[in-house]
């Protein structure tokens, strides 16, 4: 079989994250389960949440976060717009599992002045990385 | 006369004002760069989401759009009844005539819809100041976000965007309207009255190229994508206006500090020049008396 490969990009409102990055195989987080992509995948339009966004280019393997958003599969090209993507690597867990305490503290606060919606969003996010720091550790090599 | 020890004290007054402004500006310059870096790097995904938008829309026919809340965002409403205003202005004075601006075209839209009850979104500290400061109209501030400057993130677009779709679900308001600075050029800024809601119509038809549309499958359905997609949207029009209000009032407070400090450099020059005279003036008096002193003695 010829080597083809699929042409990742990432996009978030705040950067760009990947431009065409040549990889052999994705996954990302779809509504309905997570969505692996080989390249020739048929095209197709998805609906993301908030969880784990994979590629592997031949030995390079790399773990996103990213929050939700939509991947649009079509022609060997992959192109995810989400509201925050992360790398793995940059997530740092303690970090995150304060972030977690904060934002649950919020939101069981419930004070005036405390705005719950960004409280929920934070608390989101912070899962998210937290599940991320902890597959990074399984899978470390 | 001003004395020679007034005249000191003023130029040195100038002299830390000057420094003062001229700091200013150099942070406002510095800053520039990288809120105009941001506004560059929210491109690609609006004009992505815009394509996105654009194929979905193409995919569906006038029947399947009808009784979503996609459809019910872009369809024209009838006059009369509640109006909303989303009003974008700065945190912070000393930006020259930012505010003053954006204040004066709030007065005047709201002086053309008076009578009427309006629910307000601002967005800034002189806004909300200003909307405190008016009586006897029918307004009620639905949210105030007050410092979010010169860190505007996608979280606080995608706040707005929330309450202002939650403003437009109520069925009596007719329309949202939009007010900001838009950043022309680092000397032009200019006032931008916008309908931010109903959504212009010519987003769905600029389709682009593409597959052929059958060749799509879509998880979960299409208009549960539209309707997903369409807050997004919404989300994102309103970052790229945070950001290009964030860079015109950031080029706003640098060219008037500019003007500021060149101001206060002439304020010295004259000033300098006017105690240099006074001690001339002294030193001349001085002079007459000593010499009038000795010719009245030797005789």
């Amino acid at each position: 079989m010829e080597n083809r490969q699929l042409l990742l990009t990432v996009v978030t409102p705040e950067k760009t994250v990947l431009a065409d990055k040549p990889v052999d195989f994705a996954v990302v987080p779809a509504v309905g389960g997570e969505l692996g992509v080989l390249p020739g995948h048929a095209p197709e339009v998805v609906q993301l949440k908030e969880g784990m966004l994979r590629y592997s280019s031949g030995k390079e393997k790399e773990v996103f976060s990213v929050l939700s958003g939509f991947a649009e599969i079509c022609a060997d090209r992959v192109l995810v717009l989400a509201e925050a993507a992360e790398l793995a690597k940059e997530i740092d867990e303690e970090r995150a599992r304060q972030a977690l305490r904060k934002a649950k503290d919020a939101i069981a606060v419930k004070g005036e002045q405390v705005d719950i919606d960004e409280a929920q969003a934070a608390l989101k996010r912070a899962a998210v990385r937290l599940k991320i720091a902890e597959f990074k550790q399984r899978h470390r090599p | 006369m001003a004395s020679l020890r007034d005249i000191r004290k003023h130029i040195s007054s100038v002299k830390s004002i000057k420094q003062i402004t001229y700091a200013m500006k150099m942070v406002a310059a510095a800053r520039i760069k990288k809120a105009q870096n941001s506004i560059l790097a929210s491109r690609p995904f609006a004009r992505q989401m815009d394509r996105l938008i654009a194929d979905l829309a193409r995919e569906l026919g006038e029947d399947d759009l009808a009784g979503t809340l996609a459809c019910d965002l872009f369809r024209e409403r009838p006059a009369g009844g509640t109006l909303g205003l989303l009003l974008v202005t700065a945190d912070k004075g000393l930006c020259g005539s930012f505010n003053t601006n954006l204040l004066k075209a709030a007065a005047a839209w709201l002086r053309e819809n008076r009578g009427r009850k309006v629910r307000v979104v601002v967005v800034g500290r002189k806004g909300r100041d200003f909307l405190k400061r008016l009586k006897g109209l029918d307004l009620q501030v639905e949210l105030e976000l007050v410092g979010i400057f010169p860190k505007v993130s996608y979280a606080h677009a995608q706040l707005l965007a929330d309450q202002l779709a939650g403003i437009y679900a109520d069925r009596s308001v007719e329309s949202v309207t939009l007010i900001y600075n838009e950043f022309k050029s680092m000397m032009v800024q200019r006032v931008v009255t916008d309908r931010l809601l109903p959504l212009q119509a010519h987003i769905l038809g600029e389709g682009g190229k593409g597959a052929p549309a059958s060749d799509f499958s879509f998880e979960p359905g299409k208009k549960e994508l539209l309707t997903a997609l369409l807050p997004r949207h919404l989300g994102a029009q309103l970052y790229r206006t945070l950001l290009e209000s964030q860079a015109a009032e950031l080029a706003a407070r640098m060219s008037a500090m500019e003007s500021a400090s060149k101001n206060a450099s002439d304020l010295i020059e004259g000033l300098t020049l006017k105690m240099n005279k006074t001690r001339q003036a002294m030193i001349t008096t001085e002079l007459n008396e000593i010499v009038s002193g000795a010719e009245a003695l030797g005789g």
